[in-house]
């Protein structure tokens, strides 16, 4: 029995193997080496790891992306919560509505950057369109470092909230009915009931997603890659693109140095959230 | 099990066969349009030489483009055979070992300084297929009305900004500006810089240099003392956006590639006809400079059809296909000796060789991105006005030494 289950998972753990652990151990390896393209390779070395934290870009990276990550997750969860609860309402066009409310996950996130990269366009952003003609005044979104932030967060919170409202949907729907029932028996209000029953039950999910959305938005690329490149000033360098560009320049040496930086960074929080999680489960 | 494994074996090895042997690959920017102009001028090509050529479509943008060609040659691909490198990226690809020396070509007739790039020592490992230079766009309706002479300085240009800019707001046009140029944290940054400050004794060799301190200072105070320029000059301002700004009639200078020419005067520009080019400005002590820019070709040191493509590469930059070219679809010839009948057809090419004599390209050294991104990083901030341009300047001088160690 025993023989067959692991005969039976092979091809999976080969899979899994050569596409997961191969390239990651790679990573690994390679970030111990002076891997420059146009220089001699040199034995291994901590070097590249002690350039990178003697780099002030490299802190100013490690910092935006934390910054980006904590801002971005709660408010998507946030959001998230409430389209979950909007949609699992039973209403005329209900199915029609859970199909739109997916339409932004489904845009390539290329396509919805360059979208909102020209919303927040300083001459002819619809923004600033509405600001000038009401106000009068433009907002020179990404000249600012807080101003780009809350560019880049929209821009993804409008991307990534109808993951987290799937997801969240999916919990709403596993809570039996009889839960409900029970506690308009009991006399509770709507309100009550969301704090007593519904979030309560939903907190397994809300981590589940918070799990995803965190290990995302730490490696968060496409979207600055194309809206802001990391401008001005480099107030908006994520850790990604900071690693792209030695990728890029040559230095694959200290690129991947960044990586298993970032990939250490995503592998630890999900550990904290899963902990969380463990203790959080519930069991009907 | 073993079956399992042999038959993903198996597939593995086929699919990596599949390249067809017999054909020569080419590496080109994926945008639709430049695609088809490839196949027109490879389907010459393959008349006369019988060679056949296969396509390889890559993505659009610089970055990705290079970073597509980096991977096929770090895992040593046979194809593709030739491919174009931005001018910015062919020091490190001969560094690495990436390129086939290119023998039996006649360097004379290309730019001096496009060439130059190519060459290690006296050996040649790519050659230069079109150029780029920087250019000052204004108009000539406006130049007139107000009275203003084609500014030769930086400080007229200002002076003439400033009085179109003021009449014209007056008018009504309050987003009307003087000049737009590239000031977003990217290359184009770096290569603004390097045209106002080259000519003045400015440039990477001695960053916090006198010279270089006076075109970041002149640069700063165009958005924010004399405000001729956006304030999203420093966030926004790539060629595009530029482009778009001074093309809806809202700038009366602009700095742009020869690119935006065509577009300026086309059928639906607002101000078809009433463009002008020119040198861009020096300054009142120093003298004219351009970034230089375009793309080179170079023959993949893995390609197992080498002599093929190296008949390519003689085809491209022959005097016959160069002018072709540039007529068909407005490339800049990096061969000077076609010019001459160019600017008869095309009066800006005037412009363009005129700018492309002055051109200075930026340092050939592998880890040149490192550098750019070092320094556009503190040309952005002062910009932005973070930090003072002397303290900036500076900063960056400190960066790239300890780059200079890093990578020596």
């Amino acid at each position: 029995m025993n023989r067959r289950i692991i005969l039976y998972s092979l091809p999976a753990l080969a899979l899994l193997f050569t596409l997961l652990v191969v390239p990651l151990l790679g990573t690994f390896y390679t970030s111990f080496l002076r891997d420059v393209s146009y220089l001699d390779k040199g034995g291994l070395t901590l070097s590249n790891y002690t350039n990178i934290f003697q780099d002030p870009t490299f802190w100013q990276s490690l910092a935006f992306t934390i910054k980006f990550a904590g801002i971005s997750v709660p408010l998507e969860l946030l959001t998230g919560l409430i389209i979950a609860l909007l949609i699992d309402q039973k209403m005329i066009g209900g199915g029609l509505l859970r199909a739109i409310v997916l339409i932004p996950w489904a845009i390539p996130s290329v396509v919805s950057a360059r979208i909102w990269e020209l919303i927040f366009n300083y001459s002819y952003g619809m923004i600033n369109l509405i600001t000038s003609n009401i106000l009068g005044v433009r907002v020179n979104w990404f000249g600012e470092a807080w101003s780009a932030l809350l560019a880049l967060v929209v821009a993804d919170l409008w991307r990534t909230t109808p993951f987290v409202a799937l997801v969240l949907l999916a919990g709403l729907q596993s809570i039996p009915p009889e839960l409900y029932k029970q506690a308009r028996v009991d006399g509770a209000g709507r309100i009550r009931t969301f704090f007593g029953v519904t979030l309560p039950l939903l907190v397994p999910f809300l981590i589940i997603s918070a799990i995803f959305r965190t290990a995302d938005a730490l490696r968060v690329f496409d979207i600055v890659f194309v809206i802001t490149e990391g401008g001005p000033a480099n107030q908006t360098m994520p850790l990604s693109l900071y690693a792209y560009r030695f990728y890029a320049g040559g230095d694959f040496g200290k690129g991947s140095a960044v990586s298993v930086v970032l990939f250490l960074a995503s592998l630890l929080t999900a550990l904290v959230m899963l902990g969380y999680y463990r203790r959080k489960r519930v069991v009907y | 099990m073993l079956s399992f494994i042999l038959l993903l074996l198996t597939t593995l090895l086929l699919s990596g066969c599949t390249d067809k042997e017999s054909e020569l690959t080419l590496a080109v920017g994926g945008a639709p349009a430049e695609v088809e102009r490839w196949e027109e001028i490879i389907r010459e090509f393959e008349n006369i030489e019988r060679i056949r050529v296969r396509i390889i479509r890559q993505p659009a943008d610089t970055d990705l483009r290079r970073q597509n060609l980096v991977l096929a040659l770090r895992s040593k691909k046979k194809d593709p055979d030739i491919f174009l490198m931005d001018i910015a990226w062919v020091s490190q690809f001969i560094e690495s070992g990436w390129l086939t020396e290119i023998k039996g070509i006649d360097i004379s007739p290309f730019f001096e300084s496009a060439i130059r790039v190519d060459q290690k020592g006296e050996r040649v490992f790519a050659v230069p297929l079109y150029v780029d230079c920087g250019l000052l766009y204004y108009r000539e309706d406006l130049l007139k009305e107000y009275n203003c002479g084609l500014p030769s300085t930086w400080e007229q240009l200002v002076e003439c900004a400033l009085r179109v800019q003021q009449g014209e707001r007056e008018k009504g046009r309050k987003d009307f500006y003087g000049y737009v140029w590239q000031g977003a944290q990217y290359e184009g940054l770096i290569c603004n810089f390097l045209e106002l400050s080259a000519g003045t004794g400015g440039g990477f060799e001695d960053l916090d240099s006198q010279g270089n301190l006076k075109a970041l200072i002149m640069m700063r105070d165009m958005i924010h003392r004399f405000q001729i320029s956006p304030p999203n000059t420093y966030t926004e301002m790539k060629e595009e956006e530029a482009r778009i700004f001074f093309q809806m009639g809202k700038a009366m200078f602009e700095r742009n590639w020869p690119y935006a020419w065509k577009l300026h005067n086309s059928e639906s520009s607002p101000i078809r006809g009433k463009v002008g080019v020119t040198l861009l400005p020096k300054f009142r002590d120093g003298d004219h400079a351009s970034c230089l820019g375009g793309w080179h070709l170079g023959i993949s040191i893995y390609s197992d059809k080498k002599g093929e493509a190296l008949k390519l590469v003689r085809y491209l930059t022959s005097k016959e296909v160069q002018i072709k070219l540039a007529r068909k679809l407005g490339w800049n010839p990096a061969r000077k000796d076609v010019y001459d009948e160019l600017i008869k057809e095309q009066p800006h090419m005037k412009a363009v060789l005129r700018s492309c004599e002055k051109a200075v390209s930026r340092p050939a050294i592998p880890y040149y991105s490192q550098m750019s991104e070092v320094l556009r990083k503190h040309l952005n901030a002062v910009l932005a006005n973070r930090i003072p341009p002397a303290r900036a300047l500076e900063q960056a001088r400190r960066e790239i030494e300890r780059l200079n160690e890093m990578y020596r």
